[in-house]
């Protein structure tokens, strides 16, 4: 026979699992709008509000599980992991809609110089399978899959710096600059909150507070 | 949902003690409500008013009504023991018959009540067993005296005592407060597990145990039923301040 407080953590993984996919969905269309073209600003902001949403309910969920279950040792830290993620999930909303922003602002890297669009691809390539990553290390609880994010991480970073490196030193348009500047930067922010999750999952795991940046 | 019960302007007594004050509330179908409140505030008293066995101290009154499937319990004609068939109830102490056997405790209610085929009774001493979590535990030993189990074990033995007549409610009087927290939990997971069929009312000290286990909470003072809603409402935004500062250990 469970425990009583099982449901409800259930209920919480459930939740987080669907807010990883819709958060990876978010980071894809917002990044293919851009590099491709098209118009998917609704999309993504409606997504990005969904997150925002589910969240909410996690973070009502476990405010009644500590309320009512006086969660201990992995249980507490499952549940306090658990409010952090949902947030984690929602930053990804929010950078995707800031990606899908600038597209309907001021472009996107369609008409830019090859070089910049597959820069920005190959680094949106990157740090999707980091969320890719997160959502398995979250569905498993497998530290030693979360450690694996270390390394894209650092990957990710290099690519970020690389890039400004090269725009500074060639000449192209400003309308180019801005927007593949603050794309890959929101890229860079992907990867971080990602190796948060990661984080998150080794603490639930190990209670050991690894910082994998 | 359903209501169980609805209850209307009860009030109660012990001699010239009024102990239970208009208490006015609908109790939910098939859900588990918790009665709290600090010692003496009327928990108990009004559980019994529940099952009529408040009428049974000596100098005990009760008045108002208690509708209960759409019939007023306290009504004319009304036959207190088919009123207690229908809502078993669970002591704070386990208190297996101490000279029968396992066996013999869960079959005594049918027993009594003229059930004498073998058959019949062994699949209802199984069933019974099974629905309190314990048919793997004695399953071998359905002769051996019901006393000879441990504590919680035979606190599993008198809820499967009171599920053998089929009632719809179990009223449970502090079932945990004689029990080690290992055992406490084994209860308190059967009680969730009752829930999906039965309307579990249950009087609990144990501020904890009332937010585990139960989807409705109700708050008791000094005879009067301060607040009463959804256990998670209660424990995360009690509208009364007396409430609000029994929960935080103000006063108990």
């Amino acid at each position: 026979m469970g425990r009583i407080i099982d449901s409800g953590l259930k209920e919480l993984s459930a939740t987080l699992h669907r807010m990883g996919e819709l958060a990876h969905r978010a980071v894809l269309t917002a990044l293919l709008e851009c590099l491709e073209g098209g118009e998917a600003y609704r999309e993504v902001c409606e997504m990005a509000d969904t997150l925002v949403a589910m969240a909410d309910n996690v973070e009502e969920k476990t405010f009644e599980l500590i309320a009512r279950f006086q969660p201990v040792a992995s249980d507490l830290r499952t549940i306090k992991s658990y409010m952090k993620i949902a947030y984690d999930f929602t930053r990804f909303g929010r950078y995707a809609l800031d990606i899908s922003f600038l597209n309907k602002q001021i472009g996107g890297l369609k008409n830019c110089e090859e070089w910049i669009s597959s820069h920005v691809k190959s680094m949106g390539g990157k740090t999707l399978d980091m969320i890719k990553l997160s959502i398995e290390s979250l569905k498993s609880h497998n530290p030693q899959l979360a450690e694996r994010i270390a390394g894209k991480e650092k990957e990710v970073d290099k690519m970020y710096f690389e890039f400004l490196d090269k725009l500074i030193k060639n000449s192209t348009t400003s309308k180019c600059i801005v927007s593949s500047v603050l794309i890959v930067r929101y890229l860079e922010r992907i990867a971080d909150h990602a190796t948060y999750i990661c984080e998150s999952i080794i603490y639930i795991a190990t209670g050991q507070k690894k910082v994998l940046r | 949902m359903a209501s169980k019960f609805e209850i209307q302007n009860l009030n109660a007594w012990f001699g010239l003690k009024h102990v239970l004050k208009n208490i006015n509330m609908k109790i939910e179908e098939k859900a588990v409500t918790a009665i709290i409140g600090p010692s003496g505030c009327g928990k108990t008293t009004f559980i019994r008013c529940l099952n009529r066995m408040h009428e049974t101290t000596p100098g005990a009154r009760v008045s108002g009504r208690v509708i209960f499937n759409g019939v007023d319990i306290y009504g004319n004609g009304v036959d207190p023991v088919m009123v207690r068939r229908k809502i078993g109830m669970v002591f704070q102490k386990p208190n297996p018959f101490p000279m029968m056997s396992i066996y013999d405790n869960v079959a005594v209610g049918l027993k009594l009540n003229g059930v004498k085929d073998r058959k019949i009774l062994d699949a209802a001493v199984r069933r019974s067993l099974e629905l309190a979590n314990l048919w793997d535990e004695v399953k071998d030993d359905l002769n051996k005296p019901g006393v000879s189990l441990s504590g919680g074990q035979q606190q599993r033995l008198c809820i499967a005592r009171a599920l053998a007549v089929e009632p719809e409610v179990l009223l449970m009087d502090e079932p945990c407060s004689a029990l080690d927290p290992i055992a406490t939990a084994k209860i308190e997971a059967l009680i969730r597990k009752l829930a999906e069929n039965y309307t579990v009312i249950i009087v609990t000290h144990n501020i904890q145990q009332a937010a585990r286990v139960s989807d409705y909470t109700a708050f008791f003072y000094l005879g009067e039923l301060v607040e009463y809603g959804l256990t998670k409402q209660i424990f995360e935004n009690p509208k009364h301040e007396l409430t609000e500062r029994y929960l935080t250990g103000e006063f108990g």
